[in-house]
This record gives C-alpha cells, structure tokens and sequence, in this order.
C-alpha cells in the first residue's frame, strides 16, 4: 500500500474563496504567461526589425532561427509537462476557468487542448504500453521501439491526427465536442496569421513542430523505451526514472515518471517526496533510474548502439543488491 | 530571522527555477536587441548542445 500526498488540497467546495487548487499552481500560471510574453516580443522585434539588429534577409534568418528554437523549446515544456500537470489535476477550483485556462493554454504548443487530454489520460496513461496505447511508438518485432528518428517525425501531427480522426468520430457526443473545441483551437491559433502570415509561419508554426517532433516526442520516447507493461512481477518496470535535480527543478518533476504514472493524482510539487519514500520500492523492483534528465536521454537514444547502451546503465545509488 | 531569509531565498529560487527556460526565452530573443541576432543564436546553439550533454 502506497501513502497518498498528505497535504492534498481539500475540495473546492470546502474552500471556495481559493482560487487555485494547489498553492504551488501560480508557478504553472506564471511558466505559461512567461511563453506568451516569449512569442509576444519575437512576434513584435520581428515586425520591427531594426531593434532587434535585423539588416538583411541573412540576419532575419538568424533572428527567426534563434528564436523558433528558444519558442519551441519552451512550448514542449509549457503543454508537454506544464498543462499535462493540469489535465491530471486541474489548477483552479473553477470548472469554467479550468476548461478556458486550459484553451488558452494549448494553443501555444499546436494542441486543441480536449485533444491533448485524451491523447494523455484517456489513451497513454489507461493503456500503458499495451497495443491501444498509440501515444508511443510502435514496437519492432523483437519488442523494442522503433527508430528514434522515425517516431519523432512520423507521430506530430501525421499519426495523430489519423488516431484522433477514428477515435473522436466513433461517438456523437465526442465528435461534437471535438468539432467545438476545434473552432476554438483554429480561432485562438490562427491569430498570428491575421497578424502576418509570413510571421506566423516561422515563429508560430515552426516552434509548433520543433515543441511536437523534438521536444514532446522525445520526452514520450525516453520515458517507456526499454520498459515493459505493468505487471505483478514487474510493478515499476513501465517508465524510467530521471532524477536530475537540476532536470527536475526546472521541468515541475516529471523526471519522477514511475511515480507519477502509479500516482498520477499527486500534485507535481509533491512527486520528490513520494519518490523518497518509494525508493526502496524502486530498487527492490528494479526500475530503471538514471542520473540525468530527458534531453541527455534524447541525445543517447538518438544516437548508435555504443551511446544508446548509456542509457540503460542504472544510476549506481538505485542498483539491487538482489 | 535567519530561518525567514533562508525560506525566501528558497522560495524565490523556486520560481526562477521552474520559470528558467521562458526566462531564457525571453532573454535571448529580446537580448537580440542588445548584441543582435548572431549572438542570440550562437548562445541558443550551445545551450541546446549542452542540454543534450548534461540534462
């Protein structure tokens, strides 16, 4: 039996003057305003383009180039982590500004944010690493996953969008919803094209994919490569565990991924201390824990067999003496 | 007072931590100003490569 968090917060109904669930949900708001600021000031150095020391098409290259990157950079982490930790725990006690927040919170990474709350919860955390589970990537027939480099360019928005077309067409009540929260989507997402449509394409639409393809899609791929589905026998063996402290700090603790999968309802700021008192849970089941974050586990992953055997080392304080 | 210094200074490091990257963001696409666009691209290109070596 595994303790829950012991200061969750009380319901909404007993506390109804809070606006947030979690005193540590601000920091979820302020992460996301921070991104749209980000896009607000490279959307406006890029329409004046003498502040920013743009004087030629070559120099705009640079600008855009740096700044898609940094964008997509962020926007991976702002719906990948940021509003993921939301669609599991709502941050406000509010229904009405938890669904607009959510809205306005997705569009930024390319996401209906329904579509990427179903992808999420209803597909890959009810059907961990099971054949329904199409959030991953496919498996070989030896039972790994495929190429690094093919899942990160064939799943955003290609797979996807295939796997939500059946999915969210197969009921009436699930397609009216999603055609709803659609135009929402393409209302809110079309906005820098009203702007400038060339604007739009490089620091709007390009960030979008890198966010998707490089950021989003290697974090699914390192955290279940190598992993097997929950079994009795094998109880933490379906998610690898980062613990980074540095990884951790700066990604609200997602690098707690065992955890969070068996836990998914305990508030992210709280997975460090469940982590500690699941260690030796963790070591006696053998999970897979390494020293260092998900770009480093990108990076192994993506290259030869000598870089990718990096990966499989155990960090040598959560080795089995077993 | 001492234990009210060290909780701020933990508390305020908490939120320049989780907020680090946006606030990277920020500092190099608006510090494009500053120094220009090669800069900010040049620092973008090594922080990447040293996220994927260390993080």
């Amino acid at each position: 039996m595994i303790p829950e968090a012991p200061n969750a917060p009380a319901p909404a109904a007993l506390r109804p003057w809070r606006l947030l669930s979690h005193p540590q949900d601000w920091h979820c708001i302020l992460f996301h305003v921070i991104c749209l600021a980000a896009y607000a000031c490279a959307f406006w150095l890029y329409l004046h383009p003498k502040v920013a020391g743009i004087t030629g098409p070559w120099s705009r290259i640079a600008f855009v180039l740096a700044s898609a990157l940094v964008l997509g950079w962020i926007s991976g982490i702002d719906v990948g982590v940021n509003f993921h930790n939301h669609s599991h725990r709502p941050i406000f006690t509010s229904q009405f500004l938890n669904r607009w927040f959510g809205r306005m919170w997705t569009f930024s990474g390319g996401w209906p944010s329904f579509f990427w709350e179903y992808c999420h919860v209803t597909i890959h955390h009810a059907n961990l690493l099971t054949p329904e589970d199409w959030t991953l990537p496919k498996h070989t027939p030896d039972g790994k996953f495929e190429n690094f480099q093919r899942y990160l360019f064939a799943h955003w928005p290609w797979r996807l969008a295939t796997h939500l077309w059946k999915d969210l067409t197969a009921r009436q009540t699930l397609r009216r919803r999603s055609l709803r929260e659609l135009a929402i989507f393409f209302a809110l997402w079309s906005i820098p094209f009203w702007i400038n449509p060339v604007m739009a394409i490089w620091l709007w639409v390009l960030p979008h994919w890198i966010a998707n393809a490089f950021v989003m899609n290697s974090g699914m791929y390192v955290q279940h490569a190598g992993c097997v589905p929950k079994t009795p026998a094998k109880p933490v063996s379906h998610s690898t565990v980062f613990v980074s402290n540095l990884f951790n700090l700066t990604m609200f603790n997602i690098g707690f991924h065992s955890e969070h999968h068996d836990h998914p309802r305990v508030h992210w700021s709280e997975l460090p201390e469940l982590h500690q008192r699941l260690k030796q849970d963790l070591i006696d089941g053998k999970a897979h824990v390494v020293p260092f974050g998900n770009y480093h586990a990108a990076f192994l992953l993506a290259g030869d067999d000598a870089r990718q055997k990096g990966f499989a080392e155990q960090d040598s304080r959560y080795k089995s003496t077993q | 007072m001492q234990y009210r210094t060290r909780d701020f200074v933990s508390r305020t490091g908490l939120v320049f931590g989780r907020s680090f990257f946006p606030l990277f963001a920020i500092a190099i696409i608006v510090g494009a100003t500053l120094w220009g666009p090669w800069v900010s691209l040049g620092v973008t290109v090594i922080a990447i490569a040293s996220a994927l070596r260390s993080l």
